[in-house]
């Protein structure tokens, strides 16, 4: 293999053949189809082959959201579960799942896995909180947030530096971690039973409370989306119109249409449900969680270092084949103790928002840190990023979030008596095992 | 690489019948009874493996020391009799778990689940004597929760050795389903096994809290080492008259008196009466049990072709494969074997916390990290086919001892967490470093 700095190993061997023609076994060998299809018909031909040879990307987890959706509108009672309030509490509850299974991503897709994410999550949400209290230490909402994600960072900084550099399974680490954390969490907050909430009246602690709770009037929605879209539709339009012009491979035109078109009646969906009225018809409650666009930056932010910058190629090529990643020039310590400490400093924004969920209140029984890595580690991997590194995009640990969100609502919607609560232990894993058997029997049929 | 499915491929070093003291046989991870001619070599020797990163035992035995004498200045209470048989009482549920975590650590793997099949066992068995209810007898209860344990490793197993799936996900989402189930079985908020009228109720909790007599506890340690003195005594003399390599006579008598002293130390010690008022005094039973846990599968792992096979598959999987070693069922017994002794932990947890509740089913899960920690502070390693049974129990002590001594000094349990967890991962670290001392090893 040759070392070529700045290409990713991972996806250099597939790119460097450029066999235009479709055929399907090109397509089953990991091949993006727009390289491959000349017109919109052979690139959905292509991608259905890519989807049999057990390359299906989003596609499960779409299924699955839909299918649970269905369900549960079915079998709770009143049909309540698709009622436009409902599915603004789904979200609000799924976000914190979405941000926590975005950071395992990065992990994951190192090939390790951080058991930790829960613990970190938590001592980020109560730093930030408690640097906000007045009487207390006062701070500005940004430099609290801020300084919550460094502190947390530089946790997770610790832990893959134990990987990294000792190459310590990273489950153990990071089960360490957990206990640890654990531990200085009940400390941060000040003791067992303490509880650290937010001030609405003071506007700088009303800020925080506002991330999940905090609503956008729906014209101001509509505004947003169409600047969204438009910003979204003209870059991806004028990038496929650059690599056209320089003679590189481009997605058929028609396939960049329907891309655009689909985020535009996503977006309009999203804004249209969440400008119905929710509350009384006396006290009016309507508009756009601040928590979506939140989410929308977060994905967009790692999406792109994932798959536009060195450090996102370098993070696949680890996690595909670390010999050759090493040979191929890429510091494996360095990217590692990055990976972990991004995913912590991820983590402690989900940990910030699901404070906020909870009406701004944070105490150690606002969350279980143990079953909030097993929902994240769920999440990502139902969302179809692999265990086993090199496989997943941030775009993933969403949906599988949401997923996992829609299932947790869902279950409590039903009114199953003494049977809910074992059932919020006993569907998150068996959905994980399930989601696990896919990942493995899909790398089979890969053959890797 | 030859097959020979009868022999263990790990055992290479036997093969080189190097009877000269040379350093370089003996940092290549060769007994040192197997070439030590007088009791002088043998300590050379040993000596000479503790430093090329094979040390067994002794750092967990020196830190048993550091932790009671640590404990004992900040707290003379510490060493006392009372406190020394709380603090077995206390350890004994993560030795057993440690145990059933060493059956996975030796394969390469890990069960994330152990603690919750403790839980899972201990709510079965409660409720199955329950008079209201079920009302079976205690043996039937034991038995049922066993099994019960059993089948679940097994099922786990199955899907890590079958399925190939990793088993700290198996073993993750097996553990969720467990809480689940083992909620479902308590049915209500509570159940209790305290009530002295029931034969049943009063067996099972007999089985933490009951002692033998000072009489009894005598009379079962002569047994005991005369047992294990003879048995040591007649082996040494069978390999001798066979011609095969044998430690020196003066060895074998050494640890036979050291077991007599270890064991006439913890009967003297359980023999003092330890209650503030009235009489508490005699070896508890669950000495006796951890003795029967460790005895039975240090024998299975140390003197079976199963045992040999399970190092052998921890050691190099592919390379016993290739023996002839069929390792999807090594690994399902493994976990199935995991899940057994976490049974047995469940009956002892179940009779020790007297009524059982969501909120103790949920906290059985922290065991988990205690019976990892408990086995890597022990000696066994994370990578497999490094470590044996009697790590785990000396592991377990180590942790108790910790636990104990915090709390004694009243620190809050939050802090006591933060020192567990960072003794596990030192234990993690030590263990790598180590790997990376020892020649030949990656």
């Amino acid at each position: 293999m040759t070392a070529d700095h700045g290409e990713s190993p991972a996806t250099a061997a597939g790119t460097g053949t450029a066999d235009l023609t479709l055929d399907a076994k090109v397509a089953e060998a990991d091949l993006p189809p727009q390289l491959v299809a000349q017109s919109l018909g052979e690139y959905m031909r292509a991608s259905w082959l890519r989807i049999r040879g057990g390359n299906s990307g989003v596609l499960p987890v779409i299924l699955a959201i839909v299918i649970v959706a269905v369900v549960f509108e079915i079998i709770t009672p009143e049909h309540a579960y698709l009622r436009p309030s409902n599915l603004v509490y789904i979200f609000g509850l799924s976000t914190v799942y979405m941000i926590l299974a975005i950071a395992e991503t990065i992990v994951l897709l190192l090939a390790e896995v951080d058991l930790s994410v829960g613990a970190v999550a938590l001592i980020g949400g109560a730093i930030a909180f408690k640097l906000v209290q007045q009487p207390g230490p006062n701070w500005p909402w940004w430099a609290a947030i801020l300084a919550a994600l460094a502190i947390c960072g530089a946790f997770g900084a610790l832990q893959g530096a134990l990987v990294a550099l000792l190459r310590i399974p990273s489950f153990v680490v990071t089960l360490g971690g957990f206990l640890l954390f654990s531990g200085i969490l009940i400390i941060i907050l000040g003791g067992a039973d303490s509880t650290v909430s937010l001030n609405t009246d003071d506007p700088n602690q009303n800020f925080i409370y506002d991330m999940v709770q905090g609503l956008i009037s729906p014209l101001f929605g509509w505004i947003i989306l169409a600047v969204v879209v438009g910003v979204a539709g003209t870059s991806q339009w004028f990038r496929a119109a650059a690599r056209r012009r320089r003679g590189l491979v481009t997605p058929p035109v028609g396939v960049t249409v329907i891309r655009i078109a689909l985020v535009t009646i996503v977006g309009a969906a999203v804004v249209l449900v969440c400008s119905v009225n929710r509350g009384t018809t006396l006290k009016h409650v309507t508009g756009v969680p601040w928590v979506i666009p939140i989410v929308l930056v977060v994905l967009a932010a790692w999406t792109i270092t994932l798959q536009r910058t060195r450090f996102g190629r370098y993070m696949y090529a680890i996690g595909g084949n670390p010999e050759s990643a090493r040979r191929a020039g890429v510091s494996l310590p360095k990217i590692r103790i990055w990976g972990f400490a991004l995913c912590s400093a991820t983590a402690a924004l989900g940990g910030i928002l699901l404070g906020s969920f909870f009406y701004g209140q944070y105490s150690t029984n606002t969350a279980d840190p143990g079953q909030l890595v097993l929902y994240t580690v769920a999440a990502s991997v139902i969302g179809g990023v692999s265990l086993f590194g090199g496989r997943g995009k941030a775009i993933h640990g969403v949906l599988g979030g949401l997923l996992i969100g829609g299932i947790a609502y869902g279950v409590s919607l039903l009114s199953l008596g003494s049977l809910s609560t074992p059932l919020t232990y006993i569907l998150p894993g068996g959905v994980l095992l399930i989601a696990v058997l896919i990942d493995v029997q899909s790398r089979r049929g890969a053959g890797a | 690489m030859t097959a020979d499915p009868g022999q263990t491929p790990v055992g290479t070093g036997v093969g080189t019948a190097d009877l000269t003291l040379d350093a370089a046989a003996v940092t290549a991870d060769v007994p040192a009874e197997l070439f030590a001619q007088s009791l002088g070599q043998y300590f050379r020797a040993s000596w000479q493996r503790v430093r090329g990163g094979n040390a067994g035992v002794l750092p967990v035995l020196l830190a048993l020391v550091v932790v009671a004498i640590g404990f004992q200045i900040a707290n003379s209470k510490f060493l006392g009799a009372q406190n020394l048989v709380n603090l077995f009482e206390q350890s004994t549920i993560y030795m057993l778990l440690a145990i059933a975590e060493i059956f996975a650590l030796l394969l390469g793997e890990i069960d994330l689940s152990v603690g919750l099949v403790m839980g899972l066992s201990s709510v079965v068995v409660a409720e199955l004597v329950q008079p209201t209810g079920a009302n079976w007898p205690w043996w039937a209860a034991i038995i049922a929760a066993l099994l019960a344990s059993t089948a679940f490793g097994a099922i786990q197993g199955t899907l890590v050795s079958r399925l190939k799936m990793p088993s700290f996900i198996v073993t993750l989402g097996g553990l969720l389903i467990l809480e689940g189930v083992a909620i479902i079985v308590l049915g209500g908020s509570l159940v209790g096994i305290g009530n002295g009228g029931f034969t049943n109720e009063v067996y099972l909790y007999n089985i933490f809290w009951g002692t033998f007599s000072p009489v009894v506890g005598w009379i079962l340690l002569v047994v005991l080492v005369g047992a294990a003195g003879g048995g040591l005594w007649l082996q040494d003399a069978r390999k001798r008259r066979r011609g095969l390599e044998t430690a020196p006579r003066s060895l074998v008598a050494m640890k036979i008196l050291l077991i007599a002293v270890a064991g006439i130390a913890v009967v003297a010690i359980c023999n003092v009466n330890r209650a503030h008022a009235g009489t508490i005094e005699g070896v508890p039973f669950i000495i006796a049990i951890v003795l029967v846990v460790l005895l039975a599968s240090t024998a299975l792992l140390q003197r079976t072709r199963f045992g040999r096979y399970v190092y052998a598959i921890g050691g190099n999987p592919e390379a016993a494969r290739r023996a002839g070693v069929r390792l999807p069922v090594i690994r399902t017994w493994c976990f199935a074997l995991a899940g057994l002794i976490s049974g047995i932990a469940g009956v002892l947890f179940a009779s020790w916390q007297v009524s059982l509740t969501t909120n103790i089913i949920k906290a059985s899960n922290s065991y988990v990290l205690l019976a990892v920690a408990a086995a890597v502070i022990g000696g066994t390693s994370l990578f497999g086919g490094r470590g044996k049974t009697i790590h785990g129990v000396l592991g377990g002590l180590v942790i108790g001892g910790i636990y104990n001594g915090l709390y004694l000094l009243g620190v809050s349990s939050q802090w006591i967490d933060v020192a567990v967890a960072a003794v596990l991962i030192a234990a993690a670290v030590i263990d790598v470093l180590s790997r990376r001392g020892a020649p030949g090893k990656a």
